[in-house]
């Protein structure tokens, strides 16, 4: 059936994409939690001084 | 008989729970505004979004529907998937809508159409967008409690004790941190949902075969089984209804677009848009796989829904039970955790905005920002889990999400491409767009109209609610007269 190799390519790709994009989400999102607390933290210690 | 042990899987899930609820708690010390608390002081990077809307976008309802949509349809039941991937990447792409609604600074989509439409509007749209999200949400817990027991083994008197425990856990990190717990316990739970989700379906992959699967949907639905058009309960009609639908929910589903509005600049929640888009695919098409998997497993099943629960009970090892499980509470967790907040954020941004004739301090601000998040969940626990659901859930949840998704697309888009837009176009948008799928509701349970409600189906009455929604609001806008100079809702 010609639709057979669409759904296999699509089940691969899914599983391919899907573990490395989870890789490299999990490295790059760890780093944007850490610059976005970094962030947070200047403008609450900026605030404090203001006040 | 399960394959959940309690000593190595259990321990699993603890450990995932605990890890959780710590990272949860950690982050609520730099809640000091309303706007941290709601929109995470907007300094959300691309990959903090993608893994939070990626995270929000998949909970355990959606795994068992879209494996109810395999195990009944095949491969073509991940159709929706496809079309909201093309949506989402052409969004993100063109910046279609999100650009100007990012661009205009608001936290949420009715304080955009106030500035079209005017405060009655805003008001009314928050309502219908609150009815929609929270009447949607209302069976997550259920349902999600359903998959647990199944493949745990539990016993089904648990399920409404677990569930309120988990909830309850849910939102004391969501009251206490906002969206900023939001965003770091969903990283994590995107992390734990992965690996759950690949790893189960690899297993599947090797031990049930790709001829298998392929050979079940030929002799169970034939071409059908792989090509939605010539499915008998598909057709062009379904994939039409469900492009509309999902290009609906890509542009104001509030759970998503709060992660553009959350996002550090435009640039960025386009970016979040564009390359999450390819994991709506996977969304449908892996848990499609498992109820794939289940019917080549375990033949005809009384109830499809318990299908693919039922198969992974047995098949998935003990070790490896308790990622599935911890996957499943992290894909639920996220969801919980997201839309509790979102509509917190409409119930306080738009609703009770005419209260606000002076600006409320921020702890005030935040005060009532908890205070209605925990009375979401006292709702959810109330409604969604010891009430019990009567009917069917997919008509439920298509006719709740349409009403809302109709005109808020509706509305959102004139307000932000067609200056000739107004007020009474956006009532008569909103009208229309309620007012049909109730219709169809009701026709459907009356006798005398019950035979027409079925010959014209949900999904052509569906495509006429976003055609005719769109109609009101152009006939609603040229009928109203318009005097030079004046805002379009005066």
């Amino acid at each position: 059936m010609p639709n057979h190799w669409f759904w296999g390519a699509l089940t691969i790709a899914c599983v391919i994409w899907y573990s490395t994009i989870t890789i490299y989400v999990a490295i790059k999102g760890a780093a944007d939690i850490k610059n976005m607390l970094a962030r947070l933290n200047t403008e609450k210690e900026r605030d404090a001084r203001e006040s | 008989m399960t394959n959940f042990n309690w000593l190595l899987d259990g321990s699993i899930v603890g450990l995932y729970l605990l890890v959780t609820m710590v990272a949860g708690l950690m982050v609520r010390k730099y809640v000091g505004k309303v706007e941290h608390f709601l929109v995470a002081g907007r300094e959300m990077d691309v990959y903090l979004g993608i893994a939070s809307l990626a995270a929000t976008e998949f909970g355990i309802v959606t795994c068992m529907y879209t494996a109810q949509n395999g195990y009944e349809k095949g491969f073509a039941g991940a159709t929706p998937g496809i079309l909201m991937a093309l949506a989402m990447a052409g969004v993100g792409l063109t910046g279609f809508v999100i650009k100007p609604l990012r661009d205009s600074g608001v936290m949420t989509i009715p304080e955009l159409l106030e500035k079209q439409f005017g405060q009655r509007i805003r008001w009314a749209a928050g309502v219908v967008i609150v009815l929609g999200g929270l009447l949607n949400m209302g069976v997550f817990l259920r349902t999600g409690g359903q998959f647990l027991v199944l493949v745990a083994g539990l016993d089904v008197r648990y399920l409404e004790i677990m569930m309120t425990a988990l909830l309850v856990g849910v939102a004391v990190y969501t009251i206490l941190g906002g969206m900023l717990s939001v965003l770091v316990t969903d990283f994590l739970q995107f992390v734990v949902m992965s690996a759950g989700l690949i790893l189960v379906t690899i297993l599947i992959l090797m031990n049930v075969g790709w001829e298998k699967l392929v050979t079940t949907v030929e002799t169970s639905y034939g071409t059908g089984g792989f090509n939605p058009f010539v499915n008998p309960t598909m057709g062009w009609q379904y994939v039409l209804f469900n492009l509309m639908l999902n290009t609906a929910a890509v542009l104001t589903w509030q759970t998503t677009i709060a992660r553009v509005l959350a996002a550090k600049d435009t640039n960025t929640g386009r970016k979040v848009y564009t390359r999450t888009a390819f994991f709506f695919v996977c969304r449908f098409l892996i848990p499609g796989i498992w109820g794939i998997a289940a019917l080549a497993t375990l033949g005809p099943v009384a109830n499809t829904l318990e299908a693919m629960p039922l198969y992974l009970s047995t098949a998935v090892p003990a070790g490896l039970m308790g990622v599935l499980i911890a996957a499943m509470l992290a894909a639920d967790m996220s969801t919980d955790s997201s839309y509790m907040l979102t509509w917190c954020s409409v119930i306080y941004n738009d609703i009770l905005a005419p209260f606000r004739k002076r600006p409320w301090s921020e702890r005030k601000g935040l005060f009532w920002n908890r205070t209605i998040i925990a009375l979401i969940g006292i709702f959810l626990l109330i409604y969604g889990l010891w009430y019990p659901l009567k009917g069917d859930l997919w008509t439920y949840l298509g006719v709740t999400g349409t009403i809302y998704l109709a005109s808020i697309s509706v509305l959102l888009i004139a307000c932000c491409y067609w200056r000739r837009a107004n007020s009474w176009g956006a009532g008569a948008s909103i009208f229309v767009s309620a007012a049909i799928p109730i219709a169809y509701l009701v026709m459907e349970q009356v006798p005398s109209t019950a035979g027409l409600a079925k010959s014209i189906g949900p999904y052509y009455s569906g495509i006429a609610t976003y055609l005719l929604s769109a109609a009101a609001m152009v006939i609603g806008s040229m009928l109203k007269p318009r005097a030079e100079g004046r805002p379009a809702h005066a």
